[in-house]
């Protein structure tokens, strides 16, 4: 599905950003992998998914919240001459679980500086990249809970955030042969679920009529479809992944 | 090719003008120049001069000539 193509994968160490670096490699697509701390277990893990795959899988590492570090893992990227395909913004966080009266700004900036502000600035320096070949395929990992409103405030409000920042990319890089898409994923397998109380993701699993939570491949597999040619005709859009949350 | 032809050239590729207009342009004042005409030609300018250019120098590049001062900032002298 994604042969011949070259991607970027933000928040691809753990979780849901795993998964899609190993599906996409599986799909035949090279990645460059970033993750905000370098790790020697994980890069072998790369090594490992190169071979098993036949494509290169590239660990850049970059604390995408400033702006030296993400200049220079874009330098990076820009080094290996290769067109960029897709990108895939999946980094992010989530915070505390406060009430709306006991959520700090602090707080509030601090998750925004990771889900909204960072993904705005590296999709603007990876779609520079894509403009230069006029094609180009962006998938922003949002969150149920950005169109819901039912998780944090921090975490919702700034899902929300990517989700307009979806629709208007989606806008204006049509013109230069980029689709930006988002997706939301629901109650995910991942350590940021594992933090949630019993409570809030039983309250969840009561809601979803495939009655568990979501594996991580099984989020990889719609962004891998959505980064893809077959999704050719789809952008601008947000694609419940959510086991059927009606 | 010298550093003002490929600047001339990076303008008249990315904004789809004939390359005599290219030294006229203003963001804005152009419809070929608007924000997308400008990531156009931003991404046109890194790659012909290989250079990876900031945010505050992309919001400063309104004119053909801003944009010879700004590149001058990255060691392209036009």
């Amino acid at each position: 599905m994604l042969a011949g193509k070259n991607a970027l994968i933000t928040g691809a160490a753990r979780g849901i950003g795993a998964a899609m670096t190993e599906g996409f490699a599986r799909e035949g697509a090279n990645v460059w992998a970033f993750a905000r701390t370098p790790n020697a277990d994980w890069e072998r893990s790369l090594e490992a998914l190169a071979v098993k795959y036949g494509v290169w899988v590239r660990p850049v590492y970059a604390e995408l919240t400033d702006p030296a570090q993400r200049k220079r893992a874009f330098a990076q990227v820009m080094a290996d001459r290769q067109p960029l395909h897709i990108l895939v913004n999946n980094a992010g966080a989530m915070g505390e679980d406060r009430m709306f009266q006991m959520t700090s700004e602090e707080d509030m900036r601090r998750i925004f500086d990771v889900n909204f502000f960072a993904m705005v600035e590296v999709s603007r320096l990876a779609t520079r990249l894509m403009a230069r070949n006029r094609a180009g395929a962006v998938v922003n990992v949002a969150s149920i809970a950005g169109l819901d409103g039912d998780s944090r405030l921090d975490y919702s409000a700034s899902k929300a955030a990517v989700i307009a920042a979806t629709k208007k990319m989606a806008r204006e890089l049509v013109s230069v042969g980029i689709r930006v898409n988002a997706l939301a994923p629901g109650l995910t397998d991942t350590d940021l679920v594992r933090d949630l109380s019993d409570k809030v993701k039983q309250a969840q699993l009561d809601r979803i009529l495939l009655h568990r939570m979501a594996r991580p491949e099984e989020i990889a597999n719609v962004a891998a479809f959505l980064a893809s040619d077959l999704a050719s005709y789809v952008t601008g859009q947000v694609w419940r992944v959510d086991g059927g949350m009606l | 090719m010298t550093n003002l032809e490929k600047y001339v050239n990076a303008f008249s590729q990315a904004l789809e003008i004939p390359a005599e207009e290219a030294p006229h342009m203003v963001y804005g004042k152009s419809e070929r120049w608007d924000s997308v005409g400008h990531m156009t030609l931003i991404a046109a300018l890194e790659d012909a001069f290989d250079i990876m250019v900031d945010m505050d120098d992309i919001i400063d590049l309104s004119s053909f000539e801003k944009g010879k001062e700004i590149l001058r900032k990255y060691d392209v002298d036009i």
